[in-house]
């Protein structure tokens, strides 16, 4: 039976790939996408302490977590919509005005 | 945990590190099967350093690394593949992958949760707008990857951080039970119900301590929907450039008000 630190590991892997994803795509679908990858592993790591404490917080947390997901979701697609209609482009890199 | 596992996970990870770098969308083919192989022996040496640590390998260790090595591939072709629509699709297989996790940790409502939620709802989303914003072909900004090492050396210096302090974990007390133990009601007659299944636990905790939790999330819900609906629904004047050319300041300004 694997314990708590296989689970972490993992939750800490696909944490860490869709930050990879967050930092080096540039097609901003797919950065979003990224993110929803790193929920994924939040998801694992707080249902992993749920067992390990023997305690529903962990759950409920995680719940919680998709609303959060769903609100992320929906907000962060309107405004890719927003944005490709007026660049005609989903290139994060056309977004550069505040680089100095 | 012995430090020769963290050890040996460093390297995992490095090794994970330069497959995820070659598979990065760059205009090398043959770079991309080479980390794709390089990324293939990363997950395998993952499963066996895991695997090592298990002394007597059971059916819901097997289940763990099958959907483990699942998730992780399914993960990394998410953020490598140069197909936006791919990208989700592989998606849903870490959904599933996840969600399987979940039960193997006795988490079944939230594994049903997640599925519905995510590969039903917000998939459904991400794929809409994906078809809307299609163009034809495989644009530039798909093919080529912005700063794919710098990336890659900050996920690996995640990873280091968090497999240094994984060791000084407990392991779990004991894995055969619910993760809440709920006292049985002392029905008598029939009528005992299933009070420690994990849907009413988890219905109990959230229906009286975190009641305002859920109160404020249903109020986050319609915040969001005013929100995107307003947003979609702005005028906006259509600027067909990839490249900005005005000035800072200027493009504010010219949002109508819807």
């Amino acid at each position: 039976m694997p314990g708590i630190a296989e689970y972490l590991i993992l939750g800490a892997i696909l944490f860490a790939l869709g930050l990879v994803g967050f930092l080096s795509r540039r097609n901003l679908i797919v950065i979003f996408l990224s993110t929803e990858v790193m929920f994924q592993g939040v998801v694992i790591n707080a249902v992993a302490f749920a067992r390990l404490h023997h305690h529903m917080d962990g759950q409920v947390f995680a719940l919680f977590l998709l609303v959060i997901a769903a609100v992320e979701a929906g907000l962060a697609l309107g405004l890719v919509v927003l944005l490709y209609r007026r660049k005609g482009t989903l290139d994060a890199e056309a977004w550069s005005l505040m680089r100095g | 945990m012995t430090s020769m596992t963290a050890n040996l996970l460093y390297l995992v990870f490095a090794l994970g590190g330069a497959g995820m770098y070659l598979l990065l969308p760059k205009e090398n083919k043959r770079q991309a099967i080479a980390g794709a192989v390089i990324g293939a022996l990363a997950v395998v040496g993952l499963l066996t350093v895991l695997a090592a640590r298990v002394i007597l390998p059971d059916e819901t260790s097997a289940f763990f690394y099958l959907f483990a090595a699942i998730a992780v591939l399914a993960s990394s072709r998410v953020v490598t593949h140069p197909n936006p629509v791919y990208c989700a699709v592989y998606f849903v297989l870490v959904v599933i992958a996840v969600a399987a996790l979940l039960v193997l940790q006795r988490a079944e409502f939230l594994a049903v949760a997640l599925v519905l939620i995510y590969a039903g709802a917000i998939l459904v989303t991400y794929l809409f707008v994906i078809m809307l914003a299609h163009q034809g072909g495989s644009p530039i900004y798909d093919r080529r990857s912005r700063e794919p090492l710098l990336a890659v050396l900050a996920g690996f210096v995640l990873m280091a951080a968090v497999a240094g302090r994984a060791e000084d974990l407990p392991a779990p007390v004991s894995t055969s039970t619910s993760p809440v133990a709920v006292p049985t009601a002392d029905v008598e007659g029939a009528a005992a119900q299933p009070v420690d299944s994990n849907t009413a636990a988890i219905g109990e905790a959230v229906m009286t301590r975190y009641v305002i939790v859920l109160e404020i999330s249903g109020v986050l819900l319609l915040v969001a929907m005013v929100g995107a609906i307003a947003l979609s629904r702005k005028n906006v004047p259509v600027e067909r450039l990839a490249v900005p050319t005005k000035p800072i300041g200027h493009v504010g300004r010219e949002v109508e008000p819807y």
